[in-house]
């Protein structure tokens, strides 16, 4: 699907090493969930391209992991994508996936697409998939510092694997998910067939996530939702969150939220200090989700926020505190 | 994009997506442009915005100013020349009342 103004859609998919990134891709192209018309990058740590194999009519770029070693070469080939594309004049594929590789952090990813000059009149950076592996997700979750990133830098959690999961287990790592994401849509799928999840048993507690070394002295990174009062219009919030990125983008790993303004309700998204554009959502009744943002982060007290959006504003603080 | 000036560089900043109309476009630059103006000024600068011109004009009590595109630089600019960031998150604004 081509944006409005004429952009490419892109998709990345990415998460850990052997989470099933391959299996549920290949599965999609087949099930041409994508459309038709997919240009496939596939981007390997390794030197020696495996993946490429499985998936057919492909761009790879193997030998460097996108978010970092390899990000050049990425971007070069985006561009040549494009510049093709605009060559032609116009539609051979409708649409872009990149899937990472397993050690890559998608915010990084998203960050410098977003950040390249040619690239960002380009591409439109749509929907970040994340594929979690429902059997040894809560290991590498303890453990893995890249782990949680990749799971915090998604728009919806694809749990594979689930027909191989103990359902204890399962309901212990969606918990789990919700406290790291709390507004990532969460999926399963068995060798890429979407399967239904069941409903979360009332009391499920998520597993421990104890501090790892590389969240050092700012603390453990996590969930605040903050209520926009309606009385904060879309300029006054885009001013206070514009200057809290700029100042803190570091700490907050990602800001979530549907928002209403006079344009319609404006989808906002953030990785890090990217901003992706905000998508107008077709307008429905509020459902309580409205005007409530998500803020994922570290490095300040979660009740902050509120009060930093009233007092930044010169604001009076709601009467009653929530 | 002008050829003459580069503007603008990307296709509309995040922050100017909540006005569809000329109308609220216009209407929601001169709201933004007096709520960042009340926000500059214990930093000693001030924001201007006339409608006219692409981008916010931010200028010191000494009479430098600089025009920049969008919110983003504005808080890039307001750290340089200020000399740190202006942090929502600093204790001025979390003081109790």
């Amino acid at each position: 699907m081509q944006t409005d103004d004429g952009r490419l859609r892109l998709t990345v998919l990415g998460g850990y090493l052997g989470s099933g990134k391959t299996t549920w891709l290949r599965h999609q192209l087949h099930a041409a969930t994508f459309g038709t018309n997919v240009h496939v990058i596939v981007n390997e740590a390794a030197e020696t391209p495996v993946d490429d194999a499985l998936l057919g009519q492909v761009t790879l770029l193997a030998g460097g992991c996108c978010c970092c070693d390899g990000k050049p070469a990425l971007i070069a080939a985006l561009r040549r994508i494009c510049d093709d594309r605009s060559r032609t004049g116009g539609a051979r594929f409708d649409r872009i996936v990149l899937e990472t590789s397993g050690l890559a952090d998608p915010g990084a990813i998203v960050a410098a697409i977003q950040g390249d000059p040619v690239l960002v009149n380009h591409i439109l950076v749509g929907e970040t998939l994340v594929a979690v592996d429902a059997l040894h997700a809560l290991a590498q979750l303890g453990t893995e510092p890249l782990g949680r990133r990749q799971v915090g830098a998604a728009d919806r959690l694809i749990l594979t694997k689930t027909d191989a999961c103990a359902p204890a287990d399962l309901a212990a790592l969606r918990a789990t998910l919700t406290v790291l994401n709390p507004g990532a849509e969460v999926m399963a799928a068995v060798l890429g067939e979407a399967v239904d999840l069941p409903a979360l048993p009332p009391g499920t507690k998520p597993a421990p996530l104890p501090p790892l070394p590389e969240e050092d002295a700012r603390g453990a990174i996590l969930p605040t939702q903050v209520q926009v009062d309606p009385a904060i219009d879309w300029s006054a919030f885009a001013l206070w969150l514009s200057a809290l990125l700029h100042a803190r983008g570091d700490d907050l790993v990602r800001v979530k939220g549907v928002i209403r303004t006079p344009a319609g309700r404006l989808l906002l998204q953030t990785v890090r200090r990217v901003v992706q554009s905000p998508e107008i959502l077709p307008d429905a009744p509020d459902q309580g989700q409205d005007n409530r943002i998500v803020f994922i982060g570290r490095g300040y007290r979660p009740a902050d926020l509120e009060r930093s959006l009233h007092r930044f504003l010169g604001r009076p603080l709601p009467v009653t505190p929530r | 994009m002008c050829n003459a000036c580069g503007n603008p560089a990307v296709p509309g900043h995040w922050t100017d997506a909540g006005a569809a109309t000329p109308g609220d476009r216009l209407r929601a630059r001169f709201h933004r442009a007096g709520v960042l103006n009340a926000i500059l000024r214990p930093y000693g600068l001030s924001a201007h915005d006339g409608g006219v011109v692409p981008g916010i004009q931010l200028s010191t009590l000494s009479g430098a100013s600089v025009i920049v595109p969008d919110l983003a630089a504005v808080w890039a600019e307001a750290e340089r020349l200020v000399g740190r960031p202006i942090d929502p998150l600093d204790a001025r604004y979390l003081d109790a009342d």
